[in-house]
């Protein structure tokens, strides 16, 4: 059995003295794919921010590669190969679109033009600011941005929250697309619980910081009861 | 129509040494909310360095800047590692104590080494007088300043906007936070950063001995003209610095030559009214 990509044990983490996240385990493989579910404010983008090394994690380890990455800072992380899609997008409003892609991309299968490619709209608007970008234009290059950086796995956090359902459609068949093409590990956090449990393997359901549920996806997407008592209303809107 | 243009020149000069001395103030102010006010203190280092060059080991003139700018950097960039990193998250107030100290410190070891008299400079020969152009007359040194001060900023600007390096700093001013998860590690970034600040500020302080004179005082009067051009230019916008500190150098020698009576308070007034209509700077994006 090879070393997971990346592995959390018993995670304990949080803000300051508060703690969010509590007894998280789970392991990734190589190219796998997790999609992580609950309701508001569970825990989900604190999850995604402790892999980054951006929360105070109180007890556990989380071990990339074989290596224990717990106590790196968040630019070492990156540059071990993991990318990162931030919730608010986070996109660099005084850079134009390319130099949001160049600033800190790296070597790889994803450059300037494959990722042009996926988003032909990021293309047209390559000389634009960031803060010129339309809601589902910053999208995109929130994702292309994290994946200049040619990461082995990407965390991508709500990125179809807040677009119209038109962008929405059009986003999930890109992150299918990439997904599908680039064979790389990644796992999303995304309130469209069907649209999340489609495009993974495999599921955790966060709830008051802690995993209540974890599977494969599929059988998650087939049981709608188990979906129903997990999250609720999400289905119902879906 | 030839004193306007006269003081049109002296406040250009002017305000190409405060852009100088307050750029790299701008920039690491808005990447890591330190508030450095001993940015002045690296401007005095490099004008004391270059005065004793100059008078004490005989060096010429053009062979001091480079030292001037390279100690400044290297006393920045000491002074980073040793004390400002501690301070980074730890307040406004703790930094401004901190800073204020080091002013004072650097004031107190310039009167012991100096004396708190000026410091003569001795300049060669074909930088005094002044050059004749349609009637007027034109100070050469301040001709020079003017030169090097703009070819300092065209590399900076160049450097900023065209570079990687730029991208990442202005990336890092923006969102420090996005900056580090997309791989970049900041504080290799603001170390550098802060001592390129530093070394321009001890140039600007080398050039300015002999238009602004120089004293143990230095390192106290002219922070407070550099947090003015900061305060309406705008953080980590060097733009907007550029443009404030031009703005503050014509107002200043135009209020002491057309308004003597107000004398030094009307760049007080230019400021207030700029940050009145424009509280986060000229070009200010918070
Ligand atoms: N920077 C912070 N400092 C302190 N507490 C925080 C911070 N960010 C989030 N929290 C708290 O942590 C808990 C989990 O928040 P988190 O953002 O991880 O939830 P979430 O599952 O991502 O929610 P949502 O679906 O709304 O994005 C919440 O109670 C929230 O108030
Ligand atoms: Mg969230």
């Amino acid at each position: 059995m090879p070393d997971p990509l990346l592995s959390l044990a018993d995670i304990r983490a949080g803000y300051g003295a508060g703690i969010v996240l509590e007894d998280v385990t789970f392991d990734l493989p190589e190219s796998g794919s997790l999609a992580v579910l609950g309701r508001n404010g569970v825990g989900k983008s604190t999850l995604i921010l402790t892999i980054m090394g951006m929360t105070h994690i109180g007890r556990g380890r989380i071990v990339w590669r074989g290596e224990d990455i717990t106590a790196y800072p968040p630019h070492r992380r990156a540059r071990a190969g993991i990318g990162w899609v931030a919730q608010e997008r986070e996109i660099f409003s005084n850079l134009t679109v390319e130099e949001n892609l160049t600033v800190a991309s790296r070597q790889g299968r994803w450059d300037l033009p494959s990722v042009y490619d996926l988003f032909p709209r990021l293309a047209e608007r390559r000389r634009h600011l960031g803060n010129q970008l339309s809601g589902g234009e910053q999208q995109m290059l929130a994702i292309a941005r994290a994946l200049m950086t040619n990461p082995a796995l990407l965390l991508l956090d709500e990125p179809l929250e807040g677009l119209a359902p038109i962008v929405v459609e059009e986003l999930a068949a890109a992150v299918r697309r990439m997904t599908g093409e680039a064979a790389g590990a990644f796992i999303l956090v995304e309130q469209h619980a069907d649209i999340a449990l489609s495009l993974t393997q495999s599921v955790i359901v966060l709830e008051r910081g802690r995993i209540v549920h974890s599977g494969p996806s599929a059988g998650l997407l087939a049981d709608h009861a188990a979906m129903d008592r997990l999250i609720g209303l999400r289905l119902a809107e879906a | 129509m030839s004193a306007l243009l006269g003081m049109l020149f002296d406040g250009v000069a002017y305000g190409m040494l405060l852009f100088l001395m307050s750029v790299g103030l701008s920039v690491t102010l808005g990447m890591m909310n330190f508030v450095n006010l001993a940015h002045c203190s690296f401007a005095m280092l490099g004008g004391y360095l270059a005065v004793t060059l100059m008078n004490g080991w005989g060096w010429p003139f053009f062979a001091t800047l480079p030292v001037a700018f390279v100690a400044a950097a290297v006393a920045s960039i000491v002074l980073e590692r040793l004390f400002f990193r501690r301070f980074y998250n730890a307040g406004d107030l703790p930094q401004c104590l901190l800073t204020i100290g080091i002013v004072f410190v650097s004031i107190a070891g310039a009167a012991y080494i100096y004396g708190t008299d000026q410091q003569p400079v001795h300049l060669p020969d074909y930088l005094n007088g002044s050059i004749a152009f349609h009637g007027m007359e034109f100070a050469v040194y301040r001709l020079f300043l003017i030169a090097t001060a703009a070819l300092v900023t065209l590399v900076l600007a160049v450097g900023v906007e065209k570079t990687r390096f730029g991208a990442q700093v202005r990336a890092a001013v923006n969102n420090q936070r996005m900056a580090r998860g997309l791989g970049i590690d900041v504080d290799t970034l603001f170390a550098v950063t802060f001592a390129l600040g530093g070394g321009l500020a001890g140039l600007g302080g080398a050039l300015a001995i002999n238009m602004l004179g120089l004293d143990p005082s230095f390192a106290l009067t002219y922070v407070i003209y550099v947090l003015i051009v900061v305060s309406i230019g705008g953080l980590g916008s060097i733009a907007g610095t550029f443009a404030a500190a031009m703005l503050l150098g014509i107002a200043d020698v135009a209020g002491k030559y057309y308004i003597p009576a107000l004398g030094s308070v009307l760049i007080y007034l230019v400021m207030l009214t700029m940050i009145m209509w424009r509280p986060t700077g000229l070009f200010g994006r918070r």
